[in-house]
């Protein structure tokens, strides 16, 4: 019973990991650097969500505002900065994103105070499915989280403007050629981006509590799950995010729960060494 | 007034050794280094846990200095053969890991509440103790200052530079650029430990909490801002901060609506926007090379 519940925690954090996961390798593959950013956003995508929470009380305005205002966000950081940035190395990039991070975090700590808010949700009967319980507020994040992967998976692999990333992805040079403008394809991702990560902050706000600090928690694991998962490799993050989630929790009867951050350090670091390329990935991307 | 000159002087001196550190290793040979709290914590615990248990504070920060360097020895061989921002990110974790571990093993670190009454640089009280202090720092520093010097400017120096400007160059040379980096790495993260030795010494006590990663994100924006790839740039970026530093502590006497947790957020704000404006507008930072960017 209790590795059960501990599974379906891990699954939980997994697909917030996942979802984080994913918006880094998109990031990393299209725009080519690790965005140190996306950690903050997600705490953004939180407060904004938990914003609309107390105005509306409905978990559909809830999450629609927390897209779209983190979207804005993440284009507003692309048009401002990164743009500026385009052809320097990676590790400029990588740097201004930290910044970016850090005035996020800054913002919302002097706008809402450092103190932990909670979505206050009415607690329901848990439903009882195959002798497991499953309590629906659960279920309903799970679920929204699934559709907002679809939704993602959708616009890269059926739409025009994903086929465009995916060129970019694969040759920015062949791309530019044949035509695509690089600047729409950028815009484009940011909004994705901006939205994977908010639908990750309010998943996360729901599952524990709001504070400035959350989302930079979550990078590491973040990091990790899209190394794992490939680099590139959508499909990779999603799925090395589920893994590093359940592994996660099954972890803390052994080695506690402080330590729970440390299992993704060290699958990060084993993976590294013994295949940087991850599951998905291709082993050039990494050199 | 003179002690809280000598104060100042003490803390920007162990913070000029973390820049130099950084200067070496990003500057030099263009590692990303985001974990030097990580390399500073080692220092820092090693060197107040042996001086606790009686060992004299040259050997123990001679020690910290060892720990330090081999601890970084594992990082540099999983991740130094990869992408540059793949050994960003392993380093980034290494130093929350490091923290993490200082919280929860509290038979060693004895966890959030520290180290204290850790045996100080030099023994005695009043302005003449800081005084020299402060000297003891000037000494560690200028000696540090010297060594980077004589690294950059050796055969060891070239490759480093090159191994920067030119990975595959260095290559078809026959060089192994990941033994060099990894050699770079220790050096540089024994500095770390030395820095984080002094700073435990002189404090005098430690917490995790004094080892977040804003700390390593001070260092960059010293090292960015001085300019990049210079001895000269890692001090005078690190002046500039201190003064920012010890100057928001005076606007927080000075503007008393703005509470010391608010400061905290600002403080925070202004390094990201440091980071943001010079990687735009001066990446080659106060000292740089004008002539390239």
């Amino acid at each position: 019973m209790t590795y059960l519940a501990l599974v379906q925690n891990g699954i939980a954090q997994g697909l917030i990991i996942g979802l984080a996961a994913l918006s880094m390798t998109l990031v990393f593959a299209i725009a080519r650097f690790p965005n140190a950013a996306a950690g903050d956003m997600l705490t953004f995508g939180g407060y904004a969500g938990l914003f609309a929470f107390n105005a509306t009380g409905s978990l559909l305005a809830t999450g629609l505002f927390a897209i779209i205002a983190t979207a804005l966000l993440s284009l507003a950081m692309y048009y401002a900065v990164f743009r500026r940035l385009a052809g320097r190395s990676s590790v400029s990039l990588l740097v201004a994103s930290i910044g970016i991070g850090f005035m996020i975090r800054a913002v919302l700590g002097v706008s809402f105070g450092h103190g932990q808010l909670v979505f206050e949700i009415e607690l329901t009967r848990p439903y009882i499915i195959g002798g497991i319980r499953v309590s629906p507020l659960d279920l309903k994040l799970a679920l929204s989280a699934l559709a907002t992967l679809a939704a993602a998976f959708g616009i890269l692999y059926m739409s025009s403007i994903g086929r465009q990333m995916r060129a970019v992805a694969d040759n920015s040079d062949l791309a530019r050629v044949s035509g695509i403008r690089s600047e729409r394809v950028m815009a484009a991702l940011w909004l994705l981006v901006g939205a994977l990560t908010a639908v990750a902050g309010v998943m996360l706000g729901m599952a524990t509590i709001v504070a400035p600090e959350v989302g930079w928690e979550i990078l590491l694991p973040a990091f990790a799950a899209a190394i794992f998962g490939g680099i590139g490799s959508p499909i990779g993050a999603v799925a090395a995010g589920l893994i590093l989630g359940v592994t996660q929790e099954l972890s803390t009867p052994f080695v506690g729960f402080t330590y729970k951050i440390a299992v993704s350090f060290v699958v990060l670091c084993t993976v590294l060494v013994m295949r940087p390329r991850g599951l998905f990935g291709k082993a050039e991307a990494v050199r | 007034m003179d002690a809280y000159l000598a104060a100042i002087v003490s803390v920007t001196l162990i913070h000029v050794l973390l820049a130099l550190g950084l200067t070496l290793q990003y500057g030099f040979t263009g590692l990303i280094n985001f974990g030097m709290v990580g390399f500073f914590a080692i220092g820092a615990y090693t060197s107040a846990l042996l001086a606790l248990h009686g060992v004299p504070v040259v050997l123990s920060v001679t020690a910290a200095a060892v720990v330090a360097g081999v601890s970084a020895w594992p990082i540099g061989l999983a991740s130094l053969r990869l992408r540059d921002d793949y050994f960003a990110i392993v380093t980034l974790g290494f130093a929350e890991i490091v923290r993490l571990a200082l919280t929860s093993e509290k038979w060693l670190t004895n966890g959030v509440q520290g180290l204290s009454r850790i045996p100080p640089i030099y023994e005695g009280t009043g302005t003449a103790a800081a005084f020299i202090i402060v000297a003891i720092l000037l000494a560690v520093t200028a000696a540090a200052i010297f060594l980077i010097h004589r690294v950059a400017y050796s055969p060891f120096g070239r490759i480093i530079a090159a191994i920067r400007d030119n990975e595959e160059a260095v290559q078809a040379i026959g060089k192994d650029p990941a033994r060099f980096k990894i050699q770079v790495l220790i050096v540089g993260s024994a500095l770390a430990g030395v820095a984080g030795a002094l700073s435990a010494h002189y404090v005098t006590y430690i917490v995790p909490e004094q080892f977040m990663a804003l700390t390593t994100f001070y260092v960059w924006v010293a090292v960015i801002m001085g300019g990049v790839g210079r001895v000269s740039g890692a001090v005078v970026g690190t002046a500039i901060l201190m003064f920012f530093l010890e100057g928001s502590r005076f606007l927080g006497d000075f503007l008393p609506w703005i509470s010391s947790v608010h400061m905290a957020s600002i403080r925070i704000g202004v390094v990201g926007l440091a980071l943001v404006l010079f990687t735009i507008y001066r990446p080659q930072g106060l000292m740089g090379d004008f002539t390239k960017r």
